[in-house]
């Protein structure tokens, strides 16, 4: 559905300084009817892709296409303007406008854009559009009269309304508080997924990211860093970025003994044997990626096998859903997380076993980093 | 670089054709407006006298020789700069008073104080010329046949005829800008400065002059340079006081130059003339520029909405009350004297006697009066068009300067921005070298063009502060729901800031309505306006005339202008 190849995007310095590279070779395909994130933190280039994906900006060089069309190329000096590409877009700010009524606001792209809609049919649509996000009563409500949510539910109901190809969001969730927030990523999910519609979904938040999408990409500096299903990036990393972007875990440095599936690195914990990819050689420098949650309690009896290690408890910390347990294996700190009905008390001494197809073994951080182009 | 290579933004592209066709458009017309004037000034300035411009290859520097030998140019330079000094530091002190009592202390009467202001920045300077000479002149002014009769002084005590009466009488007019300027500079300021003074153990007046004026300086500096160069592209009180007094400063020497009363204008001179006042302004605009720069680096804004505590005058209010009601009646008198003159049929000085003799005659034989009638009418074109064909460019250029950051964009910026360092005067007698011998001289429309040309740098600095606060997002949602870009900014963009066209439109209407420069300069007998009228009657004399004239002026200006703007400003507070 959405072609993304080999995007270049520089911004001009200001105020006399240097030009600032938002984007270095970007390539990404995303299937028809896919709920596809962008993630990383904030300054990666997640809004410069979405809006070059928009025709809002456009890049230096690359391809991107739409359905088998092409929106730009620099090879053929192309751009379709923002205009006709015929999405629908959600920023972050909603931009909604308020000199109009909701009514007015999700009308406009049946009325002034390029597939305009006769009236009566128009008509039908924006309230077929505005019960969608239940909004149907409030039609003739002055848009600055709305809360936050129901704002997002009009800028959604906006971007869908004129049945676009591809439905672009930018951070919609951020504005909205706890608890709003999570009422509404299912209901964008539900949603689009009712309506079939591809969706390029934009954020920093990594829960949201996990728990809305069909494939994650994971950027950082204007990079690529991971391509996925959050599955895949969040159980098998392929860096200290993703996994420690992706949540808690614990890093155990160390140098790759054996490669390949049954790779096994020495660390100051002794060896480990786990997963890495096909890329390291014997001899790099690598990490060991335990999630707390992967660490499983053994039977004092299994203290000599594959990847069992006798740990001291130093601290307990009740959370309620978790338990947060952290333990001193030969002077290395570690984190579990266990179900709150564990009975273990500080000082305990214990086995634990950190189970092969749950240590994945990156590469130790490459440093690159976002900055002045050079 | 190893990377890509930057190519620039505007890359050729389907669609992208309307903005590309609206920027250029733009540039022409902006380059014509501003850069044709300025080149042909220097062309003039820089041709033999005998030669029209256009129609000689010689350059000659005869003019500059006697632009510099002349000994009166080193007066014509001091008489300037003492009199944009002086009247600018008096009203800049008149004006920082009124506006620390109005927004900093509990004075009765501040809300009308304001408001009064507000009227008054409408009110054209001509008129308050006209309204002091009829006080104040030596033979037959109210004011010293009053002082006559009453203490039989047989010399007039003042005159209105001399240099400290213009610089009074103009610190006096620049007073209203100065205090709207003023009075938002103190808003700005944070109170905790002034409260932090006082709870440590500072008097009022203590911390009046130890914290609020240092704290103010670098603010009230760069609006006493504003004002300065204000008051050295002033035309009509020098022109109108200043010549009688014999003080020619360097805009009426301009003026005389290129239309003499008596033999041929020398354009040569006079553009030579041009282009050092050009110069002299442009310096100071560049002073101002940075004076506000480094004004930012000290700011001491919170920009939160906050309620100061009002400092508590006690006894000293009788003073600030005081000081405020002269001000007031200072500026009420000329006015009222017009008024009275304006209802007699023939001119007297105010008496109780004369009162029997009011009549509305003056105005009914003005009214009926076809020149008149014409002149009216050429007025309501001249504001009209000239307002709306400013606002236009403007929210067009704004939008690039704002939103585009090509090249093209910040060419325009500059370009829209250059006539703020250009005296109008110089800008007329360029605009008049450029257009004399087209069939566009003598109509209104040169009248237009040069309005256009003085008005476009304030309006696009008012578009441009008020789109760079619209959330840009706004705009792009309307593109992507695949409106075109002129109907992104026509259904969306300007209805989001049209309290600020609004107000940029007025402004344009009402300072081309009070402007005689480029009426007088461009005059022929097909497009007089009110304000070259009103300065034909009073040249005839026709004193009754003049100032019924300049009462319909000011009450058709107050009647548009001041409830539009209350309606505007309340808007915008909510
Ligand atoms: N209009 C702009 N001009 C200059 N630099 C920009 C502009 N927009 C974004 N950037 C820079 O490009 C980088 C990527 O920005 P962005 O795509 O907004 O990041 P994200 O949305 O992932 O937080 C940032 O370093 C940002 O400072
Ligand atoms: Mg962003």
């Amino acid at each position: 559905m959405l072609l993304i190849e080999k995007l270049v995007k520089s911004y001009p310095g200001q105020h006399g300084q240097d030009a600032m590279l938002a984007l270095r070779d970007i390539s990404f395909k995303v299937e028809e009817g896919s709920f596809f994130t962008l993630l990383g933190p904030s300054g990666c280039g997640k809004t410069t892709t979405l809006q070059c994906i928009a025709g809002l900006e456009h890049p230096d060089t690359g391809l991107i296409q739409m359905g088998g069309k092409t929106m730009f190329s620099s090879r053929e000096n192309l751009i379709v303007p923002a205009n006709r590409r015929e999405l629908g877009m959600v920023f972050q700010s909603y931009a909604v406008w308020p000199h109009m009524t909701v009514f007015e606001n999700v009308a406009f792209p049946l009325v002034y854009g390029i597939k305009r809609a006769p009236t009566q049919e128009m008509r039908t649509r924006v309230l077929k559009a505005l019960e969608m996000v239940e909004l149907g009563q409030f039609a003739d409500r002055p848009a600055p009269l709305l809360s936050g949510g129901q704002q997002q539910r009009v800028a959604l109901a906006r971007a869908l309304v004129h049945a676009p190809r591809l439905l672009l969001l930018d951070e919609p969730l951020s504005n909205l508080d706890a608890k709003l927030r999570d009422t509404m990523r299912t209901e964008i999910r539900n949603l689009v997924k009712s309506l079939g519609i591809t969706t390029i979904f934009v954020t920093h938040d990594q829960v949201e990211a996990v728990s809305m999408s069909d494939q994650i990409l994971l950027m950082r500096a204007g990079k690529i860093v991971q391509q996925g299903s959050p599955r895949d990036i969040y159980l098998s990393p392929n860096s200290v970025f993703t996994a420690d972007f992706m949540g808690r875990s614990n890093l155990i440095t160390g140098v790759l003994d054996r490669s390949g599936e049954t790779a096994r690195a020495h660390t100051a914990l002794g060896p480990i044997s786990g997963v890495a990819g096909p890329a390291l050689k014997p001899g790099a420098s690598v990490v060991v990626v335990v999630r707390p949650q992967g660490i499983r309690i053994a039977s004092t009896s299994e203290s000599s096998g594959l990847n069992c290690f006798k740990a001291r408890v130093q601290n307990m910390n009740f959370l309620g859903d978790v338990v947060e347990m952290q333990v001193d294996i030969q002077g290395s700190k570690l984190t579990l997380m266990l179900n709150p009905y564990t009975a273990i008390s500080v000082g305990q001494e214990l086995t634990l076993e950190f189970p092969p197809e749950r240590c994945v073994i990156v590469p130790s951080e490459v440093p690159s980093s976002c900055g002045p182009l050079k | 670089m190893n990377g890509p290579t930057v190519t620039s933004n505007g890359r050729p592209g389907t669609g992208l054709d309307q903005q590309k066709l609206v920027q250029s458009l733009l540039l022409v017309v902006v380059s014509v407006l501003v850069l044709g004037p300025v080149l042909v000034l220097i062309r003039t300035s820089l041709a033999p006298s005998e030669a029209m411009p256009f129609e000689t290859l010689d350059f000659t520097l005869k003019h500059y020789a006697q632009l510099l030998q002349s000994p009166r140019t080193i007066s014509l330079m001091w008489n300037t700069v003492v009199y944009a000094l002086s009247s600018m530091t008096i009203g800049v002190a008149i004006a920082t008073a009124i506006a620390w009592c109005t927004e900093r202390t509990d004075m009765p009467g501040r809300t009308i104080v304001r408001i009064l202001m507000f009227a008054w920045m409408m009110v054209p300077a001509l008129v308050i010329g006209f309204g002091w000479i009829l006080l104040l002149n030596p033979g037959n002014g109210a004011l010293n046949v009053l002082f006559r009769e009453l203490f039989g002084y047989l010399q007039p005590i003042l005159t209105i005829y001399s240099f400290w009466s213009l610089i009074i009488i103009t610190s006096f007019a620049v007073v209203p800008t100065g205090f709207v300027m003023i009075s938002g500079l103190l808003r700005n300021m944070d109170p905790n400065l002034e409260l932090a003074a006082r709870v440590h153990g500072g008097s009022s007046w203590a911390t009046l002059t130890r914290v609020t004026l240092p704290v103010l300086t670098p603010g009230l500096f760069s609006i006493g340079i504003y004002m300065f160069m204000a008051v050295v592209q002033a035309f009509d009180l020098p022109l109108i006081i200043g010549l009688s007094a014999d003080v020619p400063v360097l805009s009426t020497r301009v003026y005389l130059l290129s239309s003499p009363d008596n033999g041929l204008p020398n354009y040569g001179l006079a553009a030579s003339f041009g282009v050092l006042l050009l110069v002299l302004a442009a310096g100071l605009m560049w002073a101002y520029m940075r004076a506000i720069r480094l004004g930012e680096r000290f700011r001491v804004v919170t920009g939160k909405a906050y309620r100061p505590k009002r400092i508590t005058l006690g006894l000293w209010r009788f003073a600030a009350i005081g000081f405020t009601f002269s001000y007031c009646a200072a500026m009420m008198l000329p006015l009222l004297i017009l008024l009275w003159v304006s209802l007699l049929p023939h001119y007297s000085t105010p008496s109780l006697s004369a009162f029997g003799g009011l009549s509305f005659d003056t105005y009914r034989r003005l009214l009926t009066n076809p020149m008149i009638s014409r002149a009216i009418g050429n007025t309501i074109i001249l504001v009209i068009s000239s307002a709306t064909i400013v606002m236009l460019i403007s929210c067009l250029i704004g939008w690039f300067t704002v939103r585009s950051n090509s090249r093209a964009g910040k060419i325009l910026d500059a370009l829209s921005f250059l006539p703020m360092a250009i005296p109008p005067i110089v800008l007329v007698l360029a605009i008049l070298l450029l257009y004399l011998n087209t069939p566009l001289y003598g109509t209104i429309w040169i009248l237009v063009l040069g309005h256009m040309t003085i008005y476009i740098s304030f309006g696009v600095r008012t578009m441009s502060s008020a789109l760079i606060q619209l959330h840009k997002e706004l705009g792009d949602a309307a593109l992507i729901s695949g409106a075109s870009w002129l109907t992104s900014l026509q259904k969306v963009t300007f209805p989001l800031v049209w309290p600020q066209i609004l107000n940029g439109w007025l402004w344009v209407f009402a300072h081309s309505a009070r402007d005689l420069t480029v009426p007088l300069m461009l005059m022929t007998t097909s497009n007089i306006v009110a304000a070259s009228t009103l300065w034909n009657l009073w040249q005839f004399p026709d004193l009754p005339g003049a100032a019924a004239l300049a009462m319909l002026l000011m009450t058709a200006l107050l009647a548009v202008v001041v409830p539009s703007q209350l309606y505007v400003s309340s808007r915008l507070e909510r």
